[in-house]
């Protein structure tokens, strides 16, 4: 990890690590979308390994404008209520590299699991992956300016409804 | 409330269908015995079956592999540019051959005894074959190949003895809205993933993808984007549909930060949509400017995996390559804005038909003895000459039928 980060700067990614897989395990997708920042530029990928890996360009979810991230709110809060099978998430993740980019931002990769549970099923691993993200600190928090979900499943046992 | 059974629900699929032809047995998805036959009379049958396309392994050593059935294959472009389709296992113990999903090799190496293939699947290698049986011969033991055709790239094969030629199979109805589908000459660049497992019985999946009634879809309705009447739903014999329809493009009224996800940027705006639907799995897709071929794999009955691959064209431009990414990534597919509630209907309708009675088609039905084959855009009966196709070549018979 860099000698370069404060102590500071490392709780508020922490604590913003914290408050994304807080809001996707409450199913809260303003809270999700609140973690990213309010730039034009901000960005979600969420993409499988086998693209990542081929270099092919294609993703699951590919919101590479705030309003797209925006936009993914609104499918699941007024497009797909009602059509889909409710499940629950828990995300676990641990952080693998932290490098200051410059201008309070950090390079940060994290590896994530999540479990899902479906309504009136058993819980069971929905996929795990690893998280390559632009941090940027904003006085006391941090946000995502972008955030790369890389999934590690080379098929999904489902359909899927919210981000990872 | 009705009551359309009298004896015992067992969940097998009855022998005798009813003679209703806009009624299907809700057993046929739920039997696992009944799988067991359909490998037998469709997917190891006399079908062809779309396993790929040639822009996935555009160079030579380029290989992808893909399972029918429970049959493991290994799809692979020669040095001579060839493609060609093995089964995926050595052909000395019958070893799996090749583990990756795709890649590229010089050649194909069997781990156990080092025997070596050949990109064109011949035997170039096997240590110490002076001690193999006497009727051992080298060139004896290539890779064994499954029968293949192509149409501008979409990869077909058959395990059947007497399964017609392609364009027989493809009949008259499917090549010009498929050539359209496919930029117009199948000259496509793969873009990448979205690969998938439902929990839904294959024909479950393949009756809902392709075309439905748009009620299903809010985004339809939050962006007041209305389809045109101008579209048609035509079918073969043999199981087909074929779908295309206007797509007027939306007046932005403001739900999509977006709108770019809603845009048609090609050149073929009087028909925005085209759907082919084969028998009996694969359903191909261009919507605005998504291509979108989904090669679907009966896993079990109750099992099927479906790999969304999507395309550019290879005379995009770098901004109808990034649109089309944008545009592919995010509406089509298991997440995509429209699709996901498609995903839903998969699984949700193959819970809901482990129940007696029958699926009812009813939107378009003028005759309850006659297969329609004239079907208007809206109509859900242009599932019906599948089903009968189906229900043929596995052999039920239709209450009263000799």
């Amino acid at each position: 990890m860099s000698q370069t980060i404060t102590a500071a700067h490392s709780a508020a990614i922490d604590s913003l690590h914290v408050a994304y897989l807080a809001a996707l395990d409450k199913g809260d997708m303003v809270a999700w979308a609140a973690t990213f920042s309010l730039a034009p530029e901000a960005s979600y990928f969420c993409i499988s390994t086998e693209n990542d890996r081929r270099g092919l360009p294609l993703a699951l979810m590919y919101d590479d404008c705030r309003g797209r991230i925006d936009d993914r709110v609104s499918f699941v809060t007024k497009v797909w209520v009602g059509t889909y099978q409710p499940y629950r998430t828990r995300h676990f993740i641990q952080r693998l590299s932290c490098e200051a980019a410059g201008n309070n931002r950090y390079r940060v990769t994290s590896g994530f699991t999540i479990m899902m549970s479906a309504e009136g099923g058993t819980t069971a691993v929905l996929t795990s992956g690893e998280y390559r993200d632009l941090i940027e600190i904003q006085g006391d928090h941090a946000v995502f300016c972008e955030r790369r979900a890389v999934y590690d499943a080379d098929v999904l046992p489902r359909y899927i409804v919210f981000p990872f | 409330m009705s009551s359309q059974c009298s004896d015992n629900y067992t969940g097998k699929a009855p022998a005798v269908w009813p003679a209703k032809v806009n009624q299907i047995p809700k057993e046929v998805f739920g039997d696992e015995a009944l799988f067991e036959e359909e490998l037998k009379k469709i997917f190891y049958g006399d079908c062809w079956h779309v396993v790929g396309h040639f822009a996935e392994i555009p160079n030579a050593g380029d290989f992808k592999t893909f399972d029918l059935g429970r049959v493991p294959l290994l799809i692979s472009r020669g040095k001579d540019n060839q493609v060609r389709v093995f089964f995926n296992s050595c052909t000395h113990r019958g070893n799996q051959l090749e583990v990756a999903t795709s890649g590229n090799r010089k050649e194909f190496e069997c781990p156990y005894h080092r025997w070596l293939f050949s990109l064109e699947g011949a035997l170039t290698a096997c240590p110490g074959s002076k001690e193999f049986a006497p009727d051992f011969k080298q060139e004896n033991f290539g890779l064994m190949e499954v029968k293949s055709a192509q149409f501008m790239g979409i990869i077909f094969v058959t395990m059947g003895k007497n399964t017609p030629p392609l364009t027989e199979w493809l009949g008259e109805i499917v090549p010009p809205t498929l050539s359209t589908l496919l930029g117009g000459d199948g000259r496509l660049k793969l873009l990448g993933y979205q690969k998938v497992r439902y929990d839904s019985n294959w024909k479950g999946y393949n009756d809902n993808d392709g075309y439905h009634a748009p009620m299903l879809h809010t985004a339809f309705r939050l962006l007041n984007w209305q389809g045109g009447t101008t579209g048609f739903q035509r079918m073969t014999k043999n199981g087909h549909v074929v779908f295309e329809a206007e797509l007027k493009a939306i007046q932005n009224n403001g739900f999509v930060n977006d709108p770019s996800l809603v845009e048609f940027k090609g050149s073929d705006p009087a028909k925005g949509s085209r759907i082919v639907q084969f028998f009996p799995a694969t359903v191909m897709v261009k919507h605005l400017d998504i291509i979108n071929l989904r090669f679907a794999m009966a896993r079990s009955h109750d099992v099927t995996e479906v790999h969304y691959a999507y395309f550019a064209h290879e005379d995009d431009d770098e901004a109808m390559i990034q649109h089309r990414i944008r545009q592919s990534s995010n509406l089509l597919g298991p997440c995509g804005m429209i699709s996901m509630e498609d995903a839903a209907i998969f699984q949700r309708i193959h819970i809901g038909n482990q129940t007696p009675g029958f699926a009812e088609f009813q939107k378009g039905v003028t005759s309850l003895s006659e297969i329609p084959m004239d079907v208007k855009q809206n109509d859900e009966t242009g599932n019906l000459p599948r089903w009968e196709h189906y229900r043929k070549v596995m052999g039920f018979k239709r209450e009263g039928e000799k």
